[in-house]
């Protein structure tokens, strides 16, 4: 008895490690493949900030020229929709197109050091988290919509959620509603390999998708009502 | 408080009354006093006004030789940025760097509330339909190219804020030769780094353009 309960004990107190380094770094996949969203360096800094609304706001001033007023971003797909997503998120992806993992030669001179400080990223993080969400912005054609929900929910669900509402705490974004050509871009990106922060796990379960299905399901997560 | 009376008035600082008088008393000599500063500090801008800017940058900041720049209705802030730069030599210039020494920076902060509170004037468009594609651009940038909407830092009316300067009535010749200068990098200082930029990503066309619609705001 004594014997069993040990055996339970050892076995439960691994958990809530696991479960955070599955927070922290959730795909460690296979060798020779870089864990994916380290926390290290700025980024790890920016989460340790305490971000403001007010600076962020004046901050974004900066950003809104492309990503535009409120946040809303472009139904070109040139650029997302910023408004309402996580700040994690947000962090993340700053931080990774200031240190290049994410390549973006668009953005990364606006991003610079020299133009934003670790605080503002912060800032900018919680001032957009904080927007309202605008609906159906971009929406796809809605000619595969069911197509698109088959896939969804047999790939997608799991990480960015039954709603598309992503996971903050897991850096998983908030995909619900934004920009149909902006989720196709990068989705094609990530299948590809051109994105370099993508998490592997994604670009593996991306590999056999077709162009038409990734439309199918960038077309299905446009059209969720963001939550 | 203290050292105001000094040994003097050591024996009323029981007394309420003489306390609640001397606290008014100082209150009004201190808003008389502050009241003076700020006027002492708007004469001597108005001085440096009349005696060192207003040859190249008019005695209202609306300049009429369109090599040097309208001032007026900048927000103070901008102002006493580069008029620090000038002086650290982050931003270079022959003519503002010299005349930037001579001053006093605690003269800085008068000069810019001086031109910020001046009434902006306008310039002329002379080709409509230039202004109208420099419009297109200012207000929406360019997507296929990643040229930012100027109206995202300068605000949609080119009012400006205390971060990025105010455009709206400048002279084109102005705007044109700083676009150039911050595309050959000439334009340094920490204000530059986005324009620089930006800049790159233009032709001479669009900043031919984009000079001659802001100049009529």
């Amino acid at each position: 008895m004594v014997k069993w309960m040990t055996k339970l004990l050892v076995a439960l107190w691994w958990l809530p490690l696991v479960a955070l380094a599955q927070g922290q770094a959730p795909a460690t996949a296979g060798s020779g493949v870089r864990a994916w969203n380290e926390i290290k360096g700025e980024k790890r800094e920016v989460l340790k900030l305490q971000g403001d609304v007010a600076r962020g706001e004046e901050a974004f001033k900066i950003c809104q020229g492309c990503h535009k007023q409120g946040a809303t971003g472009s139904s070109s797909g040139a650029y997302p929709r910023l408004a309402g997503q996580h700040a994690t998120v947000l962090i993340e992806q700053m931080t990774d197109i200031r240190s290049g993992i994410r390549r973006n030669p668009k953005m990364a001179p606006f991003a610079d050091e020299h133009v934003l400080t670790t605080q503002e990223i912060a800032d900018i993080a919680r001032f957009l988290q904080a927007l309202p969400i605008q609906a159906n912005l971009g929406r796809g054609p809605g000619n595969s919509l069911d197509r698109g929900k088959a896939l969804y929910e047999k790939d997608c669900v799991i990480c960015h959620g039954n709603k598309g509402q992503g996971d903050a705490e897991k850096f998983f974004p908030l995909v619900a509603g934004q920009h149909f050509k902006y989720l196709l871009r990068q989705a094609v990106s990530i299948r590809d390999g051109q994105r370099g922060n993508a998490n592997p796990d994604m670009a593996k379960v991306l590999k056999p998708y077709s162009d038409g299905d990734l439309e199918a399901v960038a077309d299905y997560m446009s059209g969720l009502a963001a939550p | 408080m203290k050292s105001e009376c000094g040994g003097t008035c050591a024996n009323f600082q029981s007394s309420p009354w003489h306390t609640g008088f001397l606290i008014q008393t100082a209150a009004v000599l201190s808003f008389l006093l502050s009241g003076s500063v700020q006027a002492a500090d708007s004469a001597t801008a108005k001085a440096l006004v009349v005696n060192l800017c207003s040859a190249c940058h008019g005695l209202d900041g609306n300049s009429t030789d369109p090599k040097f720049p309208k001032l007026a209705g900048r927000h103070p802030e901008y102002l006493v940025r580069e008029l620090k730069e000038f002086v650290s030599g982050a931003r270079k210039s022959d003519i503002m760097t010299p005349i930037a020494k001579t001053l006093d920076p605690d003269e800085f902060k008068g000069l810019g509330e001086y031109f910020g509170a001046q009434k902006p004037g306008s310039g002329v468009v002379l080709d409509q339909k230039m202004a109208a594609s420099g419009m297109k651009l200012y207000q929406d940038g360019d997507e296929e190219r990643g040229v930012p909407a100027c109206s995202g830092c300068h605000s949609s009316t080119g009012a400006g804020s205390k971060r990025f300067p105010r455009l709206a009535g400048q002279h084109k010749e102005y705007l044109i030769q700083q676009m150039q200068d911050f595309r050959s990098d000439a334009r340094s200082g920490a204000g530059s780094r986005l324009m620089r930029e930006v800049t790159k990503r233009l032709s001479d066309d669009e900043i031919k353009a984009v000079a001659e619609y802001l100049t009529g705001l």
